[in-house]
């Protein structure tokens, strides 16, 4: 599934927060630890262009592109864990950053698929 | 989609690949079979060597060019620069709290909520920021006698300013009234194994977006 389909699946059916619980509803079932990761790199283009913008300072618009881009895809990867699940919700949402290598970067998000109620 | 996009622009790129390698062994067969002289065999073999050479080439004399402009242009407008970005950043989060009638962000559970909650939602933003090398320069100066670095505070401080707008403004394009339990996490985006990469942080922040009942 695309990541725009499944942010429609959020708005839609699961409800994705990082509080520990939903207010208004209850909790009846705990459906384990989901998550999902990415790990992206920007093309040599853009990471050439990147390093000259570092000389001068100010905001890597291409770094910061890439990162929203992966962290959704990370989200995602989770909603689709946790649709499989039979999961109506996750909660404790948390995020985690790690650069691997030069211009490539791992994403992961995670947190519990629950149903609510 | 997007994994049968990389699939194919990897078939495509291993398969000009391939071309390239059968037609460079083809016409030093060729060369081979006619028996001409060894040169044309060494061009046949060296010539796609010698054009990645030729590119590096050329990137390191424009390098060599842009370097040091660049780098003036840093040592000139990046102070400038931030102190811009700082005023144009207060005057949005004025804005947005206008909207809001109120700053939005808070890292409270929710419990403090009286009236009751009709719908929540994730929002995040996220920037990536970066000191200029002039700036780097400056803080490497300030690093020898220790004590305060005013200058990285001042980048980073602006980088998670810029940060929280995003989320102020993520939160009033998806119609949220308020924004709970808010994390700010940094992360350095050069690993520990490559020292000279690009310097910069990702301030990345996250909540969760309320409409009252």
């Amino acid at each position: 599934m695309s990541p725009a389909l499944i942010m429609q699946h959020i708005r839609d059916g699961i409800m994705v927060v990082n509080t520990e619980t939903i207010a208004g509803k209850v909790i009846t079932q705990n459906l384990g630890v989901v998550g999902g990761s990415t790990v992206r790199a920007k093309h040599v283009g853009k990471d050439i262009f990147a390093g000259l913008k570092n000389i001068v300072g100010g905001e890597l618009k291409a770094y910061t592109e890439l990162l929203e881009e992966s962290r959704t895809e990370a989200i995602a990867r989770m909603v689709a864990d946790a649709a499989a699940r039979g999961a109506n919700a996750i909660v404790n949402v948390r995020f985690a950053t790690s650069s691997v290598a030069g211009g490539a970067s791992e994403l992961f998000a995670y947190g519990t698929a629950v149903t609510v109620e | 989609m997007r994994s049968t996009d990389a699939r194919a622009r990897t078939l495509i790129a291993s398969s000009m690949l391939s071309v390239l390698l059968f037609s460079g062994v083809a016409m030093a067969q060729a060369a081979e079979a006619r028996s001409e002289d060894s040169p044309f065999i060494m061009m046949c073999c060296l010539g796609p060597l010698l054009l990645i050479s030729l590119g590096f080439a050329v990137f390191g004399i424009l390098w060599a060019v842009f370097y040091p402009i660049m780098f003036l242009y840093g040592v000139i407008f990046s102070e400038r620069n931030l102190n811009r970005t700082m005023s144009d950043l207060v005057l949005r989060e004025r804005a947005s709290i206008d909207h809001f009638g109120k700053d939005p962000l808070s890292t409270l559970k929710g419990d403090h909520i009286v009236g009751g909650i009709k719908e929540t939602g994730l929002v995040y933003a996220n920037v990536v920021y970066s000191p200029s090398h002039w700036q780097l320069l400056i803080a490497w100066i300030n690093q020898l006698f220790g004590g305060r670095i005013d200058v990285l505070h001042r980048v980073i401080s602006a980088g998670r300013a810029e940060a929280k707008q995003r989320l102020r403004e993520q939160a009033q394009a998806a119609g949220w009234d308020d924004v709970l339990n808010v994390r700010i996490d940094t992360a350095e985006m050069t690993p520990a194994s490559k020292p000279k990469g690009t310097r910069a942080v990702e301030v990345f922040a996250y909540g969760t977006g309320i409409k009252f009942g």
